[in-house]
């Protein structure tokens, strides 16, 4: 309701200022040109964040010097620290990123952006800026039109500048004609309440517009057309810099815990910073009078100074906070928590990381190993074992072995709690990343992520079923079933455990490749507990209700391990794409498994 | 460099059909060097080793390890179109 009147209120000033001036329509045009100009760069760089973007991102995060020099960089190129905060919120909800190297990130970003008013000023007010515009304008829209979906980004982007650089030149020739007919320089406010006012004015301003840039241009081409003071354009850059954490802020809503500490912590960063600019305002002015001598900058050139500033009160930031990050990050991890996550509830599946593919995937395929984890406990349940023997180097057989009784169980009840909910959540996920535009391997990775979680379900249904019987014989007084069931029991187990030593990155099992000696022995298991029954029947050592039960579980058991063993193939499958193609290739397949059993005999 | 390796090396580079299978050469080969340290090892615990079952758990790794650098070297040969099996 809120937001439908202040969109009819800002519909009303604007079309009564159209009609009272054709020079505020010049201005507000710039504005809305400039700020279109944004929306197709942030469109255009988004097409590079198909891989490239996240590459860097995942190398550059270790240390805190690489995650600043990531943020000042990538906001330096596209201009917009909008599109780097959501990135990294969305690396960081898909556990991807640490916080310390988020917050690196964001540092960064807040200095990448100063580099703004060096351009605007610098270049769009000495250059006549409008006659780059339309070539940039009109080879970007070839591109915009062209298949190919890096040089569609490529156009977007080049369209984007153009724009870009339009909206400037509109705005320029907007307050040079305006100064004729108004001066808004009476409206100037001196001391500390036009400091407080003005800051709130930037603060308002850049949270309507969504983009800072937006306010420093207004802010800049009024100061070059002498309708704002210097002073008052100071103010307005520290409020800016305070009203561009709003699309953080409203970026962490759909995030996780780490996502919304993130956002927290842009807005403290700049907060303090610009209450270090206000109290420190003379000092500051005065270093931009030093240094503006030592770079040659003309005493009058105020909106050269005001880049300056705009960088020092910024660096000044950075400088004060830096050496205190460790204790940010402590202290958002204290203020912001959230209840503890409930082993049903999705942990990585947001808003947040549906932003970008390969945060979407990465946090499919943690919410996946978090569903393997819930169900390993069930199917460690389900064989009558502790979880923490089959993580143990125990032996296996004889743990089997020492069963005297099976503690019931109700599987239907853990299944509906931590196994169904979880299995709907990431299948509802899978589907909206794949309604998004995605490349090709990115959407086979999710199919097969897909088939990871049924697989995962499969197994826990067929532990379901296994354990019915398997709790009436795996304890019984007659020894030929009890062995059968034993071996049964032992095999699941230890495809358990060497599922686990793939996960961990321990053990014999380093990679997809050493579960295929597990396909084998199943194929094996099963064929020999079929001859065995067979004969176990023809001398009467087992009743024929016991064989017709044992042939089933055989059944489910066998399911259960493969499906298990392809979950795992998937699921923990190397991060390299082509080394992981490569070992996919090399897996064994139901002819080569034949081979290797015949090889035996 | 001759001119006609350059110009070989520029078509490999421009050719993204062929990059992809230099590619997928690179990650086989490496993969098989593993395959074939891991035998090694295997086939040296293996003669260490004197209880029944555990021979038996050695041999079927060796054999699994076997029959994957089979596939692997058939893979290679038809990337490469030449001949030659496992050592």
């Amino acid at each position: 309701m809120s937001r439908r009147i202040l969109i009819t209120l800002a519909f009303a000033i604007l079309a009564y200022g159209f009609w009272r001036s054709a020079d505020f329509q010049q201005i507000a045009a710039g504005v809305a040109v400039f700020l279109f100009g944004m929306l197709a760069m942030e469109e255009g760089f988004k097409a590079f964040t198909g891989g490239m973007l996240e590459g860097l991102l995942r190398g550059t995060t270790d240390r805190l010097w690489k995650s600043i020099g990531f943020g000042i960089v990538t906001t330096t190129l596209m201009q917009s620290s909008g599109l780097v905060s959501v990135i990294t919120i969305s690396f960081l909800s898909a556990g991807l990123i640490e916080l310390a190297g988020g917050i690196g990130i964001i540092f960064g970003a807040n200095l990448g952006t100063t580099t703004g008013a060096w351009l605007i000023a610098g270049l769009g007010l000495k250059v006549r800026i409008a006659a780059y515009a339309m070539p940039l304008l009109a080879f970007g829209v070839i591109l915009v039109f062209q298949r190919s979906k890096r040089l569609k980004g490529i156009g977007y982007t080049l369209t984007g500048l153009g724009f870009l650089f339009l909206g400037i030149h509109y705005m320029k020739e907007g307050f040079d004609a305006f100064k004729d007919t108004f001066d808004l320089a009476a409206y100037a406010v001196p001391g500390l309440l036009g400091l407080l006012l003005y800051a709130g004015i930037g603060i308002a301003a850049t949270v309507i517009m969504q983009s800072s840039h937006a306010t420093l241009l207004i802010t800049i081409t009024a100061l070059a057309s002498h309708q704002l003071t210097y002073d008052n354009a100071l103010a307005l850059a520290i409020g800016a810099n305070i009203g561009s954490t709003v699309t953080a802020i409203i970026g962490s809503f759909g995030a996780n815990i780490d996502g919304k500490r993130l956002a927290l912590s842009h807005l403290m960063f700049n907060l303090t910073t610009a209450i270090v600019a206000i109290v420190l305002i003379r000092q500051l002015r005065w270093s931009v009078d030093v240094l503006s001598q030592g770079l040659g900058i003309a005493a009058n050139d105020y909106t050269l100074k005001l880049a300056l500033f705009h960088t020092l009160f910024n660096l000044l930031g950075v400088a004060l906070m830096l050496p205190f990050i460790g204790q940010l990050v402590g202290f958002l991890q204290r203020f912001v928590q959230m209840r503890e996550p409930t082993a049903d509830a999705p942990r990585y599946l947001n808003e947040a990381a549906l932003q970008v593919p390969a945060a979407a995937v990465e946090a499919t395929r943690k919410e996946i190993r978090h569903l393997y984890q819930n169900a390993f406990e069930i199917i460690a349940q389900g064989l009558a074992l502790r979880p923490e023997t089959i993580d143990s180097t125990q032996d296996l057989a004889r743990a089997v072995a020492a069963t005297t009784r099976i503690e019931p169980i109700d599987i239907d009840e853990l299944y509906e709690q931590r196994v169904k909910g979880l299995h709907s959540a990431i299948i509802e996920f899978i589907s909206r990343v794949q309604a998004q535009e995605l490349p090709e391997y990115r959407a086979r990775e999710l199919n097969a992520l897909r088939e990871a979680s049924r697989n995962i379900v499969e197994a826990v249904k067929d532990t379901k079923h296994m354990y019915k019987n398997l709790r009436r014989f795996a304890a019984s007084p007659y020894p030929d079933i009890r062995q059968q069931y034993d071996s049964l029991r032992s095999e699941l187990a230890l495809i358990l455990r060497e599922i686990g030593e793939l996960a961990s990155g321990i053990g014999d099992a380093d990679t997809i490749l050493s579960l295929d000696g597990a396909k084998v022995r199943l194929e094996e298991t099963d064929r020999r507990i079929n001859i065995t029954l067979t004969r176990l029947i023809r001398d009467q050592r087992i009743t024929a209700h016991m064989a017709t039960s044992l042939m089933n579980d055989c059944a489910y058991a066998y399911g259960i391990g493969k499906n298990l063993v392809d979950m795992a193939q998937t699921l923990f499958a190397l991060r390299e794409r082509s080394l992981k193609d490569a070992e996919q290739k090399l897996t064994l397949d139901e002819t080569d498994i034949e081979k290797v059993i015949s090889a035996r005999r | 460099m001759k001119t006609k390796k350059l110009l070989s090396k520029l078509a490999d580079l421009l050719n993204a059909d062929r990059r992809a299978q230099i590619e997928n050469v690179r990650c086989i080969k490496e993969i098989l060097k593993k395959l074939k340290k891991k035998e090694r090892d295997l086939k040296e615990k293996l003669d260490e080793e004197d209880d029944p079952d555990k021979r038996a758990e050695i041999d079927a790794k060796l054999r699994v390890i076997y029959a994957q650098r089979t596939k692997g070297v058939g893979i290679l040969q038809e990337l490469r179109g030449d001949g030659c099996t496992p050592a």
